[in-house]
């Protein structure tokens, strides 16, 4: 390693994108497409937050809600209704000047039954939302929704420009995508880099940015780089200057080389699990779901894939996030894989002659959907040598990201490997398990009434004691039936060159550089 | 000559209808429906169906055929299923960084591997050219990722001299060169064993012929012998050689962009399959056999001039 | 197409027929051959190796144990336990190697098998019935211009990934070549006077082919196959390399190089060690290969 920084002179002055404000930042993984209310994927987040805005913003502590295109806002006492009063001279990359019809139009693609967005739910039971003059936005409910403002800050609840969606067509997002962020559109090349220049005349940041003006970087290239080793050398030679994607096994390493810089926020909830398809043979019977929850050490995963980076997770959401019933926490499914062998055994699953089990002519080997990139290729290897151990004979089934989210949107599979951002209970509970999100993003099949009540309570609640009583009783019955294997959660890690100002991570999404407008080269 | 030309393109047409024909099976053998690929998983059955009309799949296969040569025609391979971009526009912009590739590992390669060559049979039986072999018959058989992996940890991590993500630009920018260095060192290793061998073998065949060893008899040294009716006769297997190979080298390339997230045609073969976007799947292979079918035959027209007895034939 | 030379380099000029005194002795030379002797004991031993994987593999090569990315056992941190160190789940490399040499074996004789078998069949019918011959030879041509890893693409993108679609994919992609040297082969046969001895006596078309034809090509067949081999292992690795060959909980050289990419910089071994095993593999029989034909060819003993 030390070698490697005296030559590290050289690939500067080869690599570097001379001096200029441009930075180049590696991810795992690409989007399938970058329209917002057609992809649930982060890496489309996290580009959205910076090619457009939404009205409100999050801060960085994950829980103090800001100004966003909106200055300000009110609610009414019922919680129905939702005036914002929108900043001045805010502009689209084209020129155009943004208006609150603009804010309209896209909420109503949003919700819009023809536009078929996954993520419609989010908007909550919609009655009207209007203009009633050019600065100012009235949404309304017919229910109240204790979580809309966050939902708000989501890059789904991005402003998109008429226009510009009308003109691409199914392209939209996919050639093209006119926004009012601080950074445009220049050019998406699928699998191998986006590009996104300076938006000039920005000026319309969140309160808590240092930057009230344009970016200090002219421009940002997303580079898909798939492989966690090249990413790692990527930084430290500096052919990328920042990424929250620097695989665990490499950051002990990389937070010992001086030309880079780690930064970490706990305030993240991100969680990775491994979801059951409740409806399928042999996944459909509860012994096997929680025999494979006694089967796999999540502890020696965290320790041995993971390195001790994140934290295990027995739980389907962090035992900080709000909303989070506590009393859960002694019925939690721990390892033990001699109790996972005896539920097995109970439940008539025998071992054939591989090994692997089996029960009325169904062998005991579900398919699970993963994608692509070596951070799931690891968890679903571990995932599959704990099972074997136990009798059952998971397979793996990879698929690129631009197909992965098709794919898992169909009934082909048993299993599927999958993480997510939440911001409460609610947040996570809502998505998941609402029988309205089969199939996507309710992949599991849980279709239950009374879950669906007891949502619909806690979403309508307008006091905390209520939300929390009704949210704990959903968080009960779904633990209680094994529709997960939780894996680990996950911090923010984001590793950046020490040319850079240090930069303060964020984690909406886990989105960690949200608008990016402090990003900047030290002077 | 022009007839020997003529000929030879004459007889490349019927082989390119059958790579145009297999580029047309592909898609008819891909499975599931094409229609509901297009129309993606959720939606509802009257769009599948109104997709399928439109892309003709509800017609005779022949008819289908028909059209797809028709479309061909006019350079319409489809639009990609990912990025909704026509499949045309997607090969012309990966077409030069995957030329540039080639030429910038032929650039280096052969002449090395000629002279390597020559010099090997010039001192047959020394130590030199048993060294020479052992490493022609070493790099014949590394695997190309290895090469790959290793050059990224000595000339990208100990040493960093050179970048090894993407493409910086046209071949004749620094950036472009600085770039372009480690994939097209890679990937002209594997070609130094082949042109190191072929013509070591083809100058001692050469060297053998009565003309040579009369201007031996009379006296020449022996480099003026090899570089004056040697070497030039010996170049035409070399020149086959290296027609054929491009099709190993294609291969190579694939392996070697996907390495270095090199923005070529092999790339996006690869991220094209892996994401089951049939069209774009269809293109690349089709772009990438037309390219083997189009080098080998301006190496045959070459070699017909290079050697005179081949006109006759 | 031109007629000389082949994808896997200047072995194309093979004898018209061996003349049968040299070829008893030709395993003798070879024995003296001072690079092919140890070659070919090599790899026998990996091939040994291979086929006894289950029973002398120290671990089961998928399971996982707590130990991850140990160092080999003579590197400081290294244990005796595993000998070549663990990958990065935990997995015993050296049970690994031994079963990915297994399937990678596997995959290259096979697909030099379909296509030798194919291959021969096409190209010596063509030297036999010229009728047939500009028919076959325009397919072969048609066939030569999908060079091997391209059609594993292709086969992949239809048939989905796996071991089976890579090796259907590297047979056929080995048939035109084999075709084209089983062919003019067959053709130096058919010129001799054995032949039209024969077929004067009456014998059959089919004792012909069997008795002479099949009979006096089969080792130069043999000998092209051999040194075509090395180069179907290294496609086939580089598939499963990218991806698109054999999956996981399987082990295969390639794919295990590919699993070993990520931890290059912390624990190089688990990518090293499957990428030299394809090495000495392909280095054993290219040398096998070419010591093979300079024995038996005089034309190329200089």
């Amino acid at each position: 390693m030390k070698k490697s920084l005296l030559y590290g002179a050289i690939a500067l002055a080869l690599a570097l994108p001379a001096s200029a404000q441009e930075i180049n930042i590696v991810r795992e993984v690409d989007s399938n497409n970058y329209d917002p209310h057609k992809s649930t994927a982060r890496s489309a987040s996290e580009v959205l937050f910076m090619l457009g805005d939404t009205l409100v913003s999050l801060e960085p502590d994950m829980s103090t809600l800001t100004d966003g295109l909106a200055k300000d806002w009110e609610v009414s006492d019922d919680g129905l209704t939702y005036t914002f009063h929108l900043k001045d001279g805010i502009k689209f990359c084209d020129g155009r000047e943004m208006t609150a019809e603009d804010v309209v139009y896209s909420f109503e693609r949003w919700i819009d039954p023809e536009t078929n967005s996954p993520v419609a739910w989010r908007a909550g039971e919609v009655k009207s939302i209007t203009a009633p003059d050019p600065k100012t936005v009235k949404y309304e409910l017919e229910a109240p929704f204790s979580e809309l403002l966050y939902q708000l800050t989501q890059s789904f609840a991005t402003v998109v420009d008429k226009n510009n969606v009308e003109e691409l067509g199914d392209d939209f997002g996919v050639t093209g995508f006119n926004g009012t962020g601080p950074f445009c559109w220049q050019e998406w090349l699928p699998r191998d880099r986006l590009t996104m220049t300076r938006h000039e005349e920005y000026s319309w940041g969140p309160e808590f940015y240092e930057n009230k003006g344009a970016p200090h970087m002219a421009a940002i290239t997303w580079q898909i780089v798939p492989e966690g080793n090249t990413r790692t050398v990527a930084l430290m030679t500096n052919q990328s200057q920042i990424t929250q994607y620097i695989p665990a096994i490499a950051l002990e390493q990389v937070q010992q080389a001086p030309t880079l810089e780690t930064v970490r926020s706990d305030a993240a909830f991100w969680t990775y699990f491994i979801g059951f398809k409740i409806d399928k043979p042999a996944v459909e019977d509860p012994a096997v779901r929680r025999a494979i929850n006694l089967a796999v050490d999540q502890e020696a995963l965290a320790r041995d894939i993971m390195f001790d980076e994140v934290t295990p997770a027995y739980s389907y959401i962090s035992e900080n996030a709000l909303d989070w019933d506590k009393s859960l926490e002694d019925k939690l499914l721990r390892y033990d894989p001699e109790e996972a062998k005896r539920i097995l055994d109970e439940a008539g699953w025998m071992p054939g002659s591989d090994g692997v089990r089996e029960k009325d002519g169904v062998r005991l080997a579900p398919v699970a959907y993963i994608q692509g990139g070596s951070t799931w290729q690891g968890l679903a290897e571990f995932v599959q040598a704990e099972l074997l151990k136990v009798g059952i004979g998971m397979q793996i089934q990879t698929f690129d990201a631009t197909v992965f989210w098709g794919k898992i949107s169909t009934q082909e599979f048993d299993m599927f490997g999958m993480s997510y951002p939440y911001i409460s209970a609610g947040d996570a509970l809502n998505l998941y398990f609402l029988s309205e999100n089969i199939p996507t993003p309710n992949r599991m099949n849980w279709n239950d009434p009374e879950t669906d009540e007891w949502l619909a309570e806690g979403r309508h609640a307008t006091d905390d004691n209520t939300r929390a009583e009704a949210y704990a009783k959903v968080l009960n019955k779904v633990h209680d039936a094994a529709v997960w294997l939780p894996l680990y959660h996950e911090p923010m890690t984001i590793v950046q060159s020490a040319e850079l100002e240090t930069v303060v991570p964020h984690n909406i999404y886990g989105s960690g550089l949200y608008k990016g407008l402090d990003l900047k080269f030290r002077e | 000559m022009i007839e020997t030309i003529l000929n030879r393109i004459l007889v490349s047409i019927p082989v390119l209808f059958g790579v145009l024909f297999l580029g047309f099976a592909l898609v008819q053998l891909a499975p599931g429906d094409p229609a509901r690929v297009q129309a993606g998983p959720t939606a509802p059955p009257e769009v599948v169906e109104q997709i399928r009309a439109e892309m003709g799949l509800d017609q005779p296969v022949i008819v289908q055929f028909g059209k797809y040569m028709e479309r061909l025609a006019h350079g319409d391979l489809g639009r990609s299923l990912i990025s909704n971009k026509s499949v045309t526009s997607e090969l012309a912009a990966a077409i030069v960084p995957t030329i540039e590739l080639m030429v910038a590992s032929l650039f280096w390669s052969i002449p090395l591997g000629i002279a390597m060559g020559t010099l090997a049979a010039v001192w047959r039986g020394s130590l030199f050219d048993r060294f020479i072999m052992a490493i022609s018959v070493a790099g014949v058989s590394l695997p190309i990722f290895f090469i790959c992996l290793i050059l990224i940890q000595f000339l990208g991590v100990k040493f960093p001299l050179f970048p090894f993500i993407g493409r910086g630009g046209p071949l004749w920018t620094m950036e472009g060169l600085s770039h372009i260095a480690l994939p097209a060192l890679s990937l002209g290793m594997i070609f130094i064993g082949p042109v190191s061998r072929m013509t070591r073998s083809s100058v001692l065949e050469v060297l053998r012929l009565d003309h040579v060893r009369t201007a031996r008899a009379k006296g020449l040294p022996e480099w003026q012998v090899i570089l004056r009716h040697g070497l030039r006769n010996a170049l035409i297997p070399v020149v086959t050689l290296v027609g054929l190979q491009i099709g190993y080298l294609l291969g190579g390339a694939v392996v070697t962009e996907t390495i270095f997230s090199y923005p070529g045609i092999g790339r996006l073969a690869v991220g094209a399959i892996l994401s089951s976007d049939f069209p774009l799947t269809q293109g690349t292979i089709l772009a990438l056999a037309v390219g083997f079918i189009l080098v080998n035959l301006i190496v045959d027209i070459l070699y017909t001039q290079l050697d005179p007895r081949a006109q006759k034939t | 197409m031109t007629a000389t030379g082949t994808e896997g380099g200047d072995q194309a000029i093979l004898p018209e027929a061996p003349a049968p005194a040299r070829r008893r002795a030709w395993w003798r030379a070879l024995l003296r051959d001072r690079a092919a002797a140890p070659a070919m004991l090599l790899l026998a031993a990996i091939v040994l190796a291979a086929i006894l994987a289950p029973w002398i593999a120290p671990h089961d090569p998928s399971a996982n144990s707590r130990a991850v990315m140990q160092p080999p056992a003579w590197t400081e941190r290294g244990t005796w336990e595993y000998l070549l160190g663990t990958d990065s789940q935990g997995r015993d490399i050296l049970s690994r190697v031994l079963y990915g040499t297994r399937l990678t074996l596997l995959i290259g004789l096979v697909a030099v098998g379909i296509g030798g078998i194919v291959g021969s069949a096409l190209g010596l019918l063509s030297a036999m019935y010229r009728r047939i011959d500009p028919w076959i030879m325009r397919l072969n041509d048609m066939m030569l211009s999908f060079p091997a890893i391209l059609l594993g693409l292709a086969l992949v993108a239809v048939a989905g990934t796996g071991v089976l679609p890579v090796i259907v994919a590297l047979g056929i992609a080995s048939i035109p070549d084999c075709a084209r040297i089983a062919r003019s082969i067959g053709i130096g046969v058919m010129g001799q006077e054995y032949i039209e001895a024969g077929r004067a006596v009456g014998l059959s078309d089919l004792a012909i082919f069997r008795r002479y034809l099949l009979r006096n090509s089969i080792s130069s067949i043999m000998i092209f196959l051999s040194l075509r081999f090395g180069q179907i292992i290294l496609i086939g690795a580089a598939l499963s390399f990218l991806g698109l060959g054999a999956q996981a909980p399987a082990s295969e050289l390639g794919m295990m190089a590919a699993q070993g990419r990520d931890t290059l910089l912390f624990a190089p071994h688990i990518a090293t060690i499957p990428s030299v095993v394809i090495f000495v593999i392909v280095l054993c029989a290219n040398i096998t290969g070419d010591a093979l034909r300079d024995v038996l060819d005089p034309r190329l003993q200089t």
